[in-house]
């Protein structure tokens, strides 16, 4: 067997137990879910060994993030991943990866450092209520702190995410646990970019599939919707919206296996493409539903809700802008 | 302001009477009401109920409808009016839309006097709220495949079926019902309108729950129902005419206010960003000077298909078809719109002013709302297909071999 037969296969395998994993999470309690995820070997993935981890590429996590889309797993996996290996060396990362300590980030805001205590507000923060451990942003990097330490405060969610709900944090003199250093954590932010498009590409899949199972089985006119042309070619939109999405992603880990440096490009363009092509393509499932679209019922708004979050946390408006800034510097 | 003032003086048209309806406004708008103010509470059924009442006593609803049966008279110019200055404040949307600008158009064209007299005043005085059904599990775009049944049995109507996605029915009292009344086989033909009580023996409401959280719409069970030969709406083989002319009033003249109202949603949008230095700094810059400007141009193309509809309709014509055309607009203008606000408004930094906060929760609950709107009265699809069919005219494909 070819090694890249070997590495795919391997993906595979874990495309499968991801799945599983997800599926068997759906009725438990986010701590639960932690130990379930943890002993299925996902927490670990990019984890080095000496943390419990299997120190493998961001490709192997992108089916996990599929899956985890797909399921509307409610964990904050994406973080609980980055998390883990980011502080591999340190005895946090044994713990998050064996899902005894449950880690989350706030993607929005930084907090100030006076006299080695961190205080302000941040947010963005999914299932920050559950959560033991807070990495937050410093002018200097991050910072990672206990949820329950004194200065800690959380404020209600008011996101759209019902899985993984937002919360905005107070923080107020708080003594971090632990560093992280700016190019540590500007690596961690382009790597989250990478695992929320394959978040968001599962979760596209996902609605496709459902708005293909409905328009096959139900009539109107007659006939089965899915014979009407203007049906038919939504759903091939919505294809072409997952095709793009698969299609960055395996460029990306072509380009990450072969150490190129425009790998980090590629996360980027990845996840623009997804929160473009994905958000459409779910926005394009749920209209198929009709009316049965606009329940609470269908998974499809549950799926659009993270979408537009996970838009929202890796800040696809401002990479969009930075983007283009790069086209306009490159031509100065 | 005096007593008086909350009634509608006699004899005011055209621009006194829209003087009339600012004053009236400005002075009756209950506190937390409006939307785009930091004391926002969403008021409860029955805050809105006693506010649309009040509405109606200061000449703000039954603006056309005859004084006899509790209107006020008017013109459509001065409904048009009403809805202009209604839309541009962020008032709660009606609770009773449907008995207002549905039914009781509907009631005004085919209904009997005595019909005329029992049923307006008490939906005028929000005694009755109206709900609308007409969609069924199996018949949505296709209307016309209907099967809840209506039939005679002596002096009374006996009817069994279910209708889905009836909005309002957890509040209404009335239920405007389209059902069959011939066989299946005849589609269009024998489909009857009846004025259904809501609290009649073997009707059951079962909320559905919205993506948007909130329990509006319903599933309506009809388990031999008994309605009296006066709730009946016109002749028996009259229902689908009247349906497509309450479709075209749906399409068309519904919520007249809406482009004043979507207007009211940008302009608050734009003050909420300037409220924070992030959000103002992004909106200044120019990055999103284009889809804001498209926004502008979205809401004036309604108002060119609105303003018009007024004068055709007092000249006496129908909208018709033409309905599709600004229904499909506004929808898909709305959406974008809503889009561009959410994608604004979520990069808001955390700890941003409470009106800041305030406005991101109210455009993340109109984002998802507006995901409903290609959907409800005609999906886009169907709009498309009308454009095409009977406004562009194509030509249908013939089979080959065919005359
Ligand atoms: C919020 C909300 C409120 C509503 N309130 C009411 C109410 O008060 N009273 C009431 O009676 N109804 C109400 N409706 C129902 C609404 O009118 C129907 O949902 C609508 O007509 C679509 O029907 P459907 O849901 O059965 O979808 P379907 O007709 O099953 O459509 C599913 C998909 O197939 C597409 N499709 C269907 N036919 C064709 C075709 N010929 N060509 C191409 N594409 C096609 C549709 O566009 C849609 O994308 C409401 C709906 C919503 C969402």
């Amino acid at each position: 067997m070819s090694a890249t037969m070997e590495h795919r296969d391997g993906i595979a395998a874990f495309a499968e137990t991801a799945r599983q994993a997800v599926a068997s999470c759906a009725a438990k309690p986010v701590r639960d879910r932690a130990s379930q995820l943890a002993g299925d070997g996902l927490l670990g993935i990019l984890a080095p060994e000496s943390a419990g981890g299997l120190d493998l590429g961001l490709d192997f996590a992108v089916p996990v993030m599929e899956a985890a889309g797909a399921g509307l797993l409610g964990f904050p996996l994406a973080e609980t991943l980055l998390l883990g290996a980011a502080f591999g060396a340190t005895p946090f990362g044994p713990a998050i990866v064996l899902g005894e300590r449950v880690a989350t980030i706030a993607w929005a805001g930084r907090v100030r450092t006076a006299s080695g205590r961190v205080s302000g507000t941040v947010g963005r923060a999914p299932l920050a209520d559950q959560a033991d451990l807070l990495l937050v942003a410093t002018e200097t990097g991050a910072v990672l702190v206990a949820r329950d330490a004194p200065g800690v405060t959380l404020q209600p969610a008011i996101g759209l995410d019902l899985e993984a709900p937002e919360h905005e944090v107070v923080l107020d003199a708080v003594a971090p646990l632990a560093t992280l250093d700016a190019a540590r954590f500007a690596t961690l932010r382009e790597d989250a970019l990478l695992l929320r498009a394959a978040e968001i590409g599962g979760s596209a899949q996902r609605c496709l599939a459902l708005a293909l199972e409905h328009v096959s089985t139900r009539e109107q006119f007659g006939r089965t919707l899915v014979s009407f042309q203007a049906l038919r070619h939504a759903l091939a939109r919505q294809k072409l919206a997952v095709e793009h999405i698969g299609a960055a992603l395996e460029r990306h880990a072509a380009l990450a296996a072969s150490g190129a440096g425009e790998a980090r490009h590629a996360a980027r363009t990845a996840y623009a493409a997804a929160t473009r092509f994905g958000i459409a393509a779910i926005e394009s499932a749920l209209q198929l539903h009709g009316g049965m679209g606009f329940t609470w019922e269908v998974d499809v708004h549950r799926h659009l809700r993270r979408a537009r979050t996970a838009e929202a946390q890796g800040d696809a408006a401002g990479l969009h802008r930075r983007l283009a800034q790069d086209l306009l510097t490159a031509n100065a | 302001m005096d007593q008086d003032q909350a009634f509608l003086p006699p004899g005011l048209a055209g621009e006194e009477y829209r003087a009339h309806v600012r004053a009236w406004l400005a002075a009756h708008v209950p506190a937390g009401f409006l939307a785009d103010q930091a004391d926002h509470q969403a008021p409860d059924l029955d805050a809105c109920r006693a506010w649309e009442a009040a509405m109606h006593r200061g000449g703000l609803a039954g603006i056309t409808w005859p004084q006899a049966y509790g209107g006020h008279g008017l013109t459509l110019r001065e409904h048009l009016i009403a809805n202009q200055e209604i839309g541009r404040l962020a008032l709660p949307e009606s609770v009773n839309s449907l008995g207002k600008e549905l039914a009781g158009p509907i009631i005004l064209a085919i209904g009997s006097e005595e019909q005329k007299r029992r049923y307006l005043p008490p939906l005028l005085e929000m005694r009755e709220i109206w709900c609308q059904g007409f969609s069924e599990p199996n018949a949505g775009s296709d209307l016309a495949g209907l099967r809840t049944r209506a039939t005679r049995d002596g002096s009374v109507w006996r009817v069994n079926g279910r209708k889905i996605w009836t909005s309002g029915a957890p509040n209404a009292q009335r239920c405007l019902l389209l059902a069959r009344t011939g066989p299946i086989e005849d589609r269009h033909r024998g489909l009857a309108l009846f004025a259904m009580r809501m609290d009649a023996p073997g009707v059951t409401v079962r909320p559905l729950r919205q993506m948007d959280g909130r329990e509006h719409f319903a599933e309506v069970f009809i388990d031999d129902v008994v309605i009296e030969a006066d709730d009946a709406l016109g002749a028996p083989d009259q229902g689908w005419s009247a349906a497509v002319r309450v479709l075209a009033i749906e399409r068309a003249t519904n919520r007249m206010y809406r482009a004043w109202r979507f207007e009211n949603e940008l302009h608050h949008l734009v003050r909420a960003c300037r409220l924070d230095a992030t959000l103002a700094a992004l909106i200044e810059s120019g990055t999103y000077h284009r889809r804001l400007a498209e926004t502008v141009v979205d809401i004036d193309i309604i108002k060119a298909y609105v303003e018009p509809v007024v004068e055709r309709l007092m000249a006496g014509e129908s909208i018709g078809d033409r309905g599709s055309l600004m229904k499909l607009h506004w929808s898909e203008a709305h959406q974008r719109f809503a889009a561009l606000a959410l994608e604004l408004l979520e990069q808001a930094p955390p700890g941003a002013a409470p009106e800041v906060q305030a406005a991101r929760a109210r455009f993340q609950r109109l984002y998802l709302a507006a995901r409903a709107e290609t959907i409800y009265a005609g999906t886009t699809e169907i709009q498309l297909g009308i454009i095409g069919d009977r406004i562009l005219g194509l030509p249908r494909e013939r089979a080959r071999g065919g005359r």
